[in-house]
């Protein structure tokens, strides 16, 4: 046979001499980072510990499997390397694994790029800012209580992992699941891209049960989002994002956990400080969110102080936002997220607002939008057939009079972030 | 330019005049062996009353000269029917062809059949399709020409049966890609898409045609891996004498050219050959590593100064479509009577279209909170304007040396084909994001497929009884995508002026990005057939052996980039992508600031995949009756599929044997005869076939396609189809081509594999084996001249009608899908259509064609009922492909002093239908997946033969 295939690949070579003429020269890359002691890679399925005297690098998809405890001590460093999508530097703590990752106000344990300077025992590098975004994935957990999936399924594969791993699926039926403790932890340059216009969260909890516990969590520079929620129970406190490049916190799929005290800092080109979605299933589950402080930015583009969506269902409480621009606005998207509203699934309650110039009264930026039903892909804007808003008699805008006020000052209580990256960096 | 073309016209019209005024006549042509569709050897040809005759060569073959006269001609061999064929009518100087089917007479009596000339016009396709043991249709160059189809893709579906999806892929029976199987000559070639496995027809001219078959029941000697059929392309033979053509061709559609707003991208100074001279490659090498801007500023400052800088689709003027053709071919004896012989032919089209109202790629949804709205709510909308230039080349030498036993041929194809495609979308997004996006997309892909066939044919014993041909046909295709080029803005709208700004946001719209595919594909197939011919049951018998093996390798690669930015105000672009990577706006380390490359594709991007396919066949063709035929056969096939690649996580398979099995395939063939001049005929045919996994669907493949977004997860538990067949059919056959035949067909699947999305994950995609599925339909084929119409002697109706039901099982996860966004009072059917099956396809037209007069012309419809264009995953409606109503009319004339030039005029599209495929649900109002007008077109064509 080897002869037979000779003689054709012989008549091939004769007859075609066209090939791909990619590819120029090699230019010598020098990038020497730090020396690094210990690389993670792949699987961990046996309890495994990162101890601080050394820097560890994070290289890929490294998933600590069901049944291993990874232990990560206070003030160690673990830098990933770049790459997108398949290629993403992320740590997936999987369902069934857990991760024991609790630092100190003194000594955090940060996640970073292999392009930041840091050191062994330092808690900032000098030479990348809150606008070095996307450098590395995120850091992924995903647990087994109820998430509200499309066609109620129980289960769902996390974006950006293939199906063929199952290693990336979250959900379940026990809400108080345990995947461990997260606590003084900042995730800083993250955000790869993982598919076409879909980058990684800093933090991804995928249907994390309330056994775990997450508090003191610091996202600075992350291109997605900075913590999004897909559904879970689990209580969160003391949360911070800071510079994010889309949405500060963002839920999904009916989280019905707590989140006390929390911040977020837009930076020059975030979206919005709050992106609420509703269930995707018939599975209902109402958020609250408590004691929250949002900064705004004149420089983005977006900016938007919330936008809650697709049914949002929750509680939003105790708010102060300040720094916005005058076009910012709180929106309820279409009739379905209205309709909640009516319904009183979804409730605002003490929103404080440092009126930027031109808002006239605080009640002014919660608006009500509608969704176009007809004609809407034809390119023609003039024919375009809208919803009617159904909060009417007072309006949407004229009922937030009763939980809107003007002011200087409420929210989260921010002292609680002052052993964070951000603090440090004068971002409070 | 235009006198230019004058000139030209005008010295081929002096040279044609030129041509050879001998004053003897020549008949020539084939005497056919009616019972084993082969031809007949050595068969005696006599002019009745005369002493002058030949013998047929081994090819069945036979040329005599004669001086210009009335004669009959008689044909006659031994066991065999004598013919004559009377009113052979020459002229001086004059050759015509007289192609003769001898049917065995199976009695001892000789029986003598007499018929005109005019009467013996049965093409040669139709004789080969009467006499073939498998059930087949054919297509003539004559009847390829009398529908005006300038490619295979569209010339084929006049085939009853037969559809073509997007203009390039066959479906046979409603069967696609994995059930249908293209071949060159017989023999495999590679596919060249890397989702599938057969190749556009589209990418072949009629030029290089001989004729085209269409094999939809199997035999022994066929290769067991098509089900609903194989389309086989039959490059042109010899000619008998020296023939030389020349045509030209434009064509005008007034929706698509001389558009000044025509859009397109820079142009390589080779784009009009069909390749690229470069400017499109990738400048960065495979192993180049490119840090982060954080880690090495200078370096990827200085790679991203290596992209050519054009991002932006161009305006332009569009100009008409143009073809070229030029053959030549002739035979020379050698010797006694050896005889050499060649054609070559080189083809040249280039074609422009042009949409300002594109509509693609949109996406509906159902109401998943609410499952009493039946409306399908707008996910995505995106509409805008699209070009599209495709050139294609060919070039065709064939050679051939011919003994008194022997033939040797080889047979040089390539086809190099350039296409590039530029559109600008505007996308409005509601549910998953919430945006409105510009983009620009720019694409450029160039194929090419080279195939070398080097054949020979022996004859042995007395009467050439015993007959052996082999044929090696290695064949090597290239499919790169060059520079996929997609600018992506988020336009943002200011509510009080309306004014628009745009901006690059990464999560909302994506990162401006580039790409680079290649998909390399060499199949190197041989075979051995070994024909003998013999007596059993005191009647004519054949037995056939033989063998092949073919080996098949792909290899498919994506270098994928993105341009994101650094501390950069992308509003400043102010939407131009061409603005992106000007020198000023690229990464720049000192200012820590600017737009720079990523590399964005992975090791688990690629892969190297062989198969191979080892057969051997027997099968014994005999009579046990004079009126019925039974040809038995069976054969063995050893698959063997390898893969190298790798896993998103890294774990790798190398040259891993993923899947070995060996079968045996059993066919059985029976033909009645219903008339003793064997003009009626009932087939039928049993066969087991198979359909494999492709090269990447049994193996660990996690790969991401940039084109559609989609991961595609190969599935290593993935095993064959077996597929059992039956078929019936009763045909006939009347004079001068006339034909009418019905033809019942069921066909059994176990474990068919189908590609199904991941309901877990949404964009993913695996093959899976779906439990049974079942097609079954019918075939009506007419052809009829209206000679009882007083005047409509030279009018013949075609018409074919195809009616075809499929029934697939879901996989789980699509039945989950499909049982949770079920609207209420929806219930779920237990089987769907096979994706790409039309419930019905017809065809139907008058050809008008006469000798006489030279005119020649033909008013056709054609169309293909709604068909599942894409399977719907869990809220996503299915898609179904509207049916595209089109009529066709073409005008030919012949003339000059010895009819040599041809001047036609086509025009496509009459009814001016747009092709059109919508979300369709139940209660819903059908939405739109994409719409978008072909206009109507004007074709002129000359040509001239010498």
């Amino acid at each position: 046979m080897k002869k037979f295939q000779l003689l054709s690949l012989l008549l091939i070579v004769l007859l075609s001499a066209c090939n791909n003429d990619d590819g120029g020269t090699i230019i010598p890359v020098d990038d020497d980072p730090d020396p690094v002691n210990n690389v993670l890679t792949g699987e961990i399925t046996s309890d495994f510990t990162l101890t601080s005297d050394i820097i560890w690098e994070l290289s890929g998809r490294v998933t600590v499997t069901s049944g291993a405890t990874l232990t990560i001590e206070p003030g160690t460093i673990i830098k990933a390397l770049p790459g997108t999508g398949a290629n993403a530097s992320t740590l997936i703590i999987a369902r069934g694994a857990k991760i024991n990752a609790v630092g100190t106000a003194a000594e955090p344990i940060i996640f970073t790029s292999i392009a930041d300077n840091i050191g062994v025992g330092q808690t900032a590098g000098s030479n990348l800012t809150e606008n070095d975004r996307g450098l590395w994935g995120g850091l992924l957990v995903l647990g087994k209580a109820r998430a509200s999936l499309s066609g109620d399924a129980v289960e769902n594969q996390i974006e950006g992992i293939p199906a063929s791993d199952s290693n990336g699926l979250y959900g379940g039926t026990n809400d108080a699941d345990n995947s461990g403790m997260l606590s003084f932890i900042s995730i800083r340059h993250g955000g790869a891209l993982i598919g076409e216009g879909n980058e990684i969260n800093g933090l991804t909890l995928g249907a994390v049960g309330s056994g775990t516990m997450i508090s003191n969590i610091e996202v600075v520079a992350n291109v997605d989002d900075g913590i999004e929620w897909f559904g879970g129970a689990v209580n969160c406190s003391n949360l911070l994002v800071w510079a994010q490049g889309d949405d500060g916190l963002d839920i999904d799929e009916a989280y019905s956990g707590t989140i006390n005290n929390a911040a977020v800092v837009l930076g020059d080109i975030s979206d919005h400080g709050l992106e609420i979605d509703g269930p995707a299933g018939s599975l209902e589950g109402q958020f609250t969110i408590n004691n929250l402080t949002m900064f705004g930015n004149m420089n983005t583009e977006g900016g938007e102080y919330a936008d809650y969506r697709d049914n949002a269902m929750g509680n939003t409480q105790n708010v102060y936002a300040t720094g916005f621009k005058a076009s910012s606005d709180v929106e309820l998207d279409n009739n379905g997220v209205a309709q909640q509203f009516l319904d009183g699934k979804l409730t605002f309650s003490n929103w404080v607002i440092n009126l930027p110039d031109g808002v006239g009264a605080a009640n002014e930026i919660f608006v009500e939008k509608v969704a176009c039903i007809a004609n809407c892909d034809d390119g023609d804007p003039n024919n375009d057939v809208f919803e009617d808003k159904i909060i009417v008699n007072p309006s949407f805008t004229e009922r937030a009079a009763n939980w809107a006020s003007a002011g200087t000052s409420g929210g989260a209580d921010l002292s609680a972030f002052s052993w964070t990256y951000a603090s440090s960096k004068g971002a409070l | 330019m235009k006198s230019r073309i004058l000139q030209f016209l005008v010295f081929v019209a002096i040279v044609s005049i030129q041509t050879s005024f001998a004053q003897d006549a020549v008949v020539r042509g084939k005497v056919v062996d009616g019972d084993f569709n082969d031809v007949l050897a050595f068969a005696n040809i006599v002019v009745k009353g005369t002493t002058t005759g030949t013998t047929s060569d081994f090819e069945g073959n036979y040329e005599l000269t004669l001086a210009p006269g009335s004669y009959t001609l008689s044909f006659s061999f031994v066991g065999y029917q004598t013919k004559e064929i009377t009113d052979v009518n020459l002229s001086p100087g004059q050759e015509i062809t007289v192609d003769v089917t001898l049917n065995s007479s199976g009695v001892l009596d000789e029986i003598l059949i007499t018929t005109t000339l005019s009467k013996n016009s049965e093409s040669a396709v139709l004789s080969f399709q009467k006499n073939s043991v498998a059930l087949l249709d054919g297509l003539s160059l004559e009847s390829i020409k009398a529908t005006g189809a300038s490619n295979i893709a569209s010339a084929v579906k006049s085939v009853p049966g037969v559809s073509v999806q997007g203009g390039k892929y066959v479906y046979v029976r409603g069967l696609g890609d994995r059930y249908t199987k293209s071949t060159l000559n017989g023999m495999d070639i590679p596919g060249l898409d890397p989702d599938r496995n057969t190749i556009q027809l589209d990418l072949f001219p009629t030029k290089i045609l001989e004729n085209i078959l269409v094999v939809k029941s199997a035999t022994a000697d066929q290769p067991a891996d098509f089900t609903g059929g194989v389309v086989d392309i039959v490059t042109k033979d010899i000619p008998g004498k020296a023939e030389y053509s020349l045509s030209l061709g434009l064509g005008y559609n007034s929706d698509f050219h001389f558009k000044s707003d025509y859009i397109t991208q820079p142009n390589s100074g080779t784009d009009m050959f069909g390749f690229d001279d470069g400017l499109r490659s990738n400048p960065i090498a495979a192993a180049q590593q490119i840090p982060l801007p954080q880690q090495n500023g200078e370096v990827v400052s200085t790679l991203t100064r290596l992209f050519e800088k054009d991002l932006a689709a161009q305006r332009d003027q569009s100009l008409m479509d143009m073809n070229l053709s030029v053959t030549a071919g002739n035979q020379f004896t050698v010797g006694d009577d050896n005889k050499l012989g060649f054609f070559a032919s080189v083809s040249y089209r280039n074609e422009t279209k042009y949409y300002d109202e594109y509509v693609n790629g949109q996406i509906f949804r159902k109401d998943e909170a609410d499952k009493s709205n039946f409306n399908l709510l707008l996910d995505r909308g995106q509409s805008g304007q699209l070009g599209n230039n495709n050139v294609l080349i060919s070039g065709l030498l064939g050679t051939t040396f011919k003994t008194e036993r022997s033939k040797y041929s080889l047979n040089l194809l390539h086809i190099q084909n350039g296409e590039t495609e530029n559109s600008i979308f505007r996308q409005v997004n509601g549910i998953i994001s919430s945006n409105q996006v510009k983009k620009d997309n720019l694409t450029y892909v160039q194929r090419a497929v080279s195939n070398a066939l080097l054949s020979g044919k022996h004859s042995f014993l007395e009467d050439g009884r015993l007959e052996v041909e082999w044929k090696l046909s290695p064949s090597y295709a290239t499919i790169y995508d060059k520079d996929f080029r997609v600018t992506p803005f988020r336009v943002l709208t200011d509510p009080e002026t309306g004014e628009e700004s745009f901006v690059i946001e990464p999560s909302e719209s994506g990162d401006a990005g580039r790409f680079w595919r290649d998909l390399e594909e060499y199949n190197l197939p041989g075979k051995i057939d070994v024909t003998l011919d013999h007596k059993l049951f005191g009647r004519e018998a054949e037995t056939k052996i033989g063998g092949a093996y073919t080996f098949k390798n792909r290899v498919f690669d994506v270098t994928r980039f993105s341009f994101p930015f650094l501390n950069f105000q992308s509003v400043n672009l102010g939407g131009n992508p061409d603005n992106l990577l000007l020198d000023p706006n690229i990464y720049d380390s000192s200012t820590n600031s600017g737009v720079f490359v990523r590399k964005d594709s992975s090791d688990s991007d690629k892969f190297d995949s062989d198969t191979s396919v080892m057969a051997g066949y027997f099968s014994e063709s005999f009579k046990v009756q004079d009126w019925m035929r039974i040809i038995l056969g069976v054969r063995f096939e050893k698959f063997d599929l390898v893969y190298t690649g790798e896993r998103q996580d890294g774990s790798r398979f190398d040259d891993t044997k993923i899947l070995d099995k060996s079968d045996f395939f059993p066919s059985a063939n029976l033909i009645f005869d219903l008339d003793s001049e064997t003009t009626a005929k009932i087939r039928t045919s049993y066969s087991r076939t198979t359909a494999r996994p492709s090269f990447k669907e049994a193996s660990l493949a996690e790969i991401f396609d940039p084109i559609s977004s989609n991961t595609f997860i190969g599935n290593l538990e993935l095993q064959p189809t077996y597929i059992d067949n039956i078929d019936v059919r009763f045909e006939k056959y009347g004079e001068g081509g006339d034909f009418f035949a019905i033809s019942g067909f069921y066909k059994s699947f176990d474990d068919p594999i189908e590609l199904s999305f991941i309901r877990r994950a949404y964009g993913q995609y695996t093959p899976l084996n779906l439990g049974d599925a079942e097609v079954f339909g019918g075939e009506l084929e007419l052809r009829k001249r209206l000679d009882f119409i007083p005047g409509m002697e030279d009018v013949r109706l075609i018409t074919n009608i195809s009616i075809i039901e499929s029934q697939q099982n879901y996989s789980d996860d699509e039945r989950e899908g499909r049982l949770d966004n079920l609207r209420e009072g929806e219930t779920l059917d237990d089987t769907r259509q096979l994706q790409g099956q039309s419930p019905y396809l017809i065809n139907a037209g008058f050809s008008y064609d006469s000798e006489e007069n030279g005119w020649q012309g033909g008013l056709f419809y054609n169309v293909q009922g709604k068909t599942l264009q894409i399977v719907g995953a869990g809220d996503v409606a299915d898609v179904y492909t509207l049916p595209f109503h089109n009529v066709k009319f073409n005008l030919s004339k012949t003339f000059g002093e010895s009819k040599n030039s041809t001047l036609s005029l086509s025009f496509d599209n009459i009814l001016d239908d747009d092709v059109e495929s919508v979300y369709q649900s139940f209660g819903a109002e059908d939405q739109l997946f994409s719409k978008w007008n072909p206009g109507q077109s004007i074709s002129l064509g000359y040509s001239l033969n010498f």
